[in-house]
């Protein structure tokens, strides 16, 4: 265990430099200077805030530089916000995106599970359609579309709740769903066949003949063996609340960093767009090394040293 | 077996009985015609009601794509600020009242006559007097070439790294594994996203951000199955027979692995368009004048209040898109590879 904890570290570590290498030189080779967007500056001035920022050191140096306040938690200045550095930009940020993710995860995840159940108890009947067809929806569908479906019907043309901006608990309702239809649909849908699955095995049958009631074998015995693999939907699940949450924060006015991602990309604001992409990594990469973790810890079957399927 | 009396004879006749015939021409016949692997997956897959509809919906919406924007006199790009944002209105259907083809905003009035429009707009125009029938058969057209592009990718470059890796195995197998997993640890989307603000946003750098990419998956599945059929007898058989490795990878090992291939194939297809539709919803994919379903729907969100139909037909296509192309790929993958089967 401790040597795949170890092993996992290692890659972690490697691909995040890859990342923040690849970050640097396409910074380098983004067109444009800082300074084409300020007021006229003379070619004197011009040196002087190059000087300043370090722009005119070779670049090994730069690169250096720039990886010594990567590792001290410097993400740079933002050009468009007055020089605010974006660690405190990201940082302010981070409250609104991180609550509702995991509202939207949270109810994902119940709601997936109970249509997941009601599909798997009765297949082939009404429930398990509804269940299906209500999966391949919510897969198929993408999730700007559904949250701008969502605000036309239920905030502008009957208004239920309020159509965007971020001032209490009705606010985060329509955007809470939006982003979490696909969070249903997968969940449904593995909770489906991991319950059919299970329900079909021979220590299910064992329980049935030792006369255990229906309801006590599928909390007891089923249930919590479907709920395992569950896990493992964990990181792709947290891409698409991340994903989800640019254009969904967008859409409805929520001051997050998926809001101010697609900001700075339509002002072409570098610094925080980098800055924001190797937060999201960073992120990314976390989730999956402790969905790996998790996973092993939880279900000692699995072989931490071998690949995966 | 009768429960109940366990010791109660049956009572047998004789003329109950009929002799077997035993001719063995007769027994060794076959009543059925034999079915080959394509036969078959044919077979199950017709009687997959989900990816019939999905089949035939993709064959309209491809067919409106190539043929739609030229089904009448506007192009894409062409503007006319007097006809601006003025509602469906379909010659035909325009005196059926539950259907919105009759060129009145949501509140009744009617823009043409307001307008004193004459033409017809069968999807409505936009902020611009854009025809949105055009516009939008023409983003769809975008949507299927990513949606093809993507596919070709995942063939031409999944299958042969995923093959070499895969066939040679050993230290080739691990060098290429490690830059797999490096590469599958750093989130796809961000990759796309970089790529295309170094490069000016457009369908070009779209495409070489899906060169770079899109094919990972394909080649972990494609090697995964390289290394488990190789082992097997007929590929061993075939080897010692002096079959070259050209022969070996093109004649036994590929068209066992096709069905993987092409189910992961179809899958792509349908991310990699709503990765386009997202981009462009977000301003990174296609700029105007040309136009995408992601960038049609984000126009749409700008007059969400007014005019929905600008949101609504784009939003309607692009769903109904990926949704066919995920109920074939579902009923491919059951047809295919019942052991898949979730």
């Amino acid at each position: 265990m401790a040597n795949f904890i170890l092993k996992r570290l290692v890659y972690m570590f490697i691909t995040l430099l890859i990342i923040a290498t690849i970050t640097f030189f396409l910074m380098k080779l983004l067109p444009g200077s800082p300074l084409t967007n300020q007021e006229k500056l003379s070619p004197a001035q011009q040196q002087l805030i190059l000087d300043k920022y370090g722009l005119n050191d070779p670049l090994p140096v730069q690169y250096v530089n720039y990886m010594t306040n990567l590792f001290k938690g410097d993400l740079g200045l933002s050009f468009q916000y007055d020089n605010r550095p974006v660690t405190k930009m990201i940082g302010e940020r981070i409250g609104p995106s991180a609550y509702l993710g995991f509202q939207a995860v949270l109810f994902g995840t119940i709601v997936g599970i109970v249509l997941g159940i009601l599909a798997a108890l009765k297949q082939n009947s009404v429930m398990d359609y509804a269940a299906t067809t209500i999966a391949v929806l919510g897969i198929s569908i993408p999730s700007f579309v559904f949250a701008g479906l969502l605000q036309y019907y239920l905030a502008v043309k009957y208004p239920i709740f309020p159509v965007a901006a971020w001032e209490g608990f009705e606010y985060t309702v329509l955007p809470t769903i939006a982003l979490s239809v696909f969070v249903i649909a997968t969940v449904a849908r593995y909770m489906r066949s991991e319950l059919l699955e299970v329900l079909s095995s021979d220590y299910i049958m064992l329980a049935r003949a030792k006369g255990v009631s229906s309801a006590a074998i599928m909390v007891k015995h089923a249930l919590r063996n479907a709920l395992i693999p569950i896990i493992t939907l964990l990181g792709p699940l947290a891409v698409n609340i991340m994903t989800g949450s640019l254009v969904i924060e967008r859409i409805f006015g929520i001051p997050g960093i998926g809001e101010q991602f697609v900001r700075s990309i339509m002002t072409n604001d570098f610094t925080v767009i980098m800055g924001i992409t190797l937060f999201y990594s960073v992120l990314f990469i976390f989730i999956v090394f402790i969905v790996d973790i998790l996973y092993g810890v939880i279900d000692p079957r699995i072989r931490l040293s071998g690949g995966k399927k | 077996m009768n429960v109940e009396n366990p010791d109660k004879k049956i009572q047998l006749q004789k003329d109950l009985f009929q002799p077997v015939d035993k001719r063995a021409s007769q027994s060794e016949k076959i009543s059925r015609p034999s079915l080959n692997f394509w036969q078959d997956a044919w077979l199950r897959l017709k009687g997959n009601k989900g990816a019939i509809v999905g089949l035939i919906l993709i064959t309209i919406i491809t067919f409106m794509a190539i043929f739609g924007p030229s089904m009448n006199k506007y192009t894409y790009k062409q503007q006319n600020i007097s006809h601006a944002k003025l509602p469906p209105k379909i010659a035909a259907l325009e005196n059926v009242d539950w259907l919105p083809f009759d060129g009145k905003d949501k509140d009744g009035f009617d823009m043409y006559e307001a307008k004193n429009v004459k033409e017809y707009y069968w999807f409505g125009t936009d902020d611009l007097g854009r025809d949105l029938w055009t516009r939008t058969w023409y983003g769809t057209r975008i949507s299927i070439y990513i949606g093809v592009l993507a596919a070709v990718i995942d063939f031409l470059i999944g299958i042969a790294y995923g093959g070499v890796s895969g066939f040679y195995g050993g230290r080739v197998d691990n060098v290429m594994q490690r830059i797999i997993e490096i590469l599958m640890g750093i989130p796809h989307l961000i990759v796309v996203i970089l790529f295309i603000l170094v490069f000016e946003p457009g369908i070009f750098s779209i495409t070489m951000a899906m060169v770079i990419t899109g094919w990972v998956n394909m080649a972990r599945i494609v090697r995964g199955q390289f290394l488990k059929l190789k082992t097997q007898e007929f590929v061993l058989a075939s080897r010692t027979l002096g079959a070259s490795g050209s022969r070996l990878i093109w004649k036994h090992l590929m068209p066992n692995v096709m069905g993987p291939i092409i189910v992961t194939t179809m899958f792509t297809i349908p991310s990699a368009i709503f990765t386009e539709a997202f981009l462009s919803f977000i301003g990174l994919g296609i700029r105007p004048p040309e136009a995408s379903l992601g960038s049609l729907v984000n126009d749409g969100f700008k007059s969400l209040q007014m005019y929905p139909h600008m949101l609504i037909i784009p939003s309607v296509i692009i769903s109904l898109l990926i949704l066919s192309f995920n109920l074939l790929a579902d009923g491919l993958r059951d047809a295919l590879d019942p052991k898949m089967r979730k």
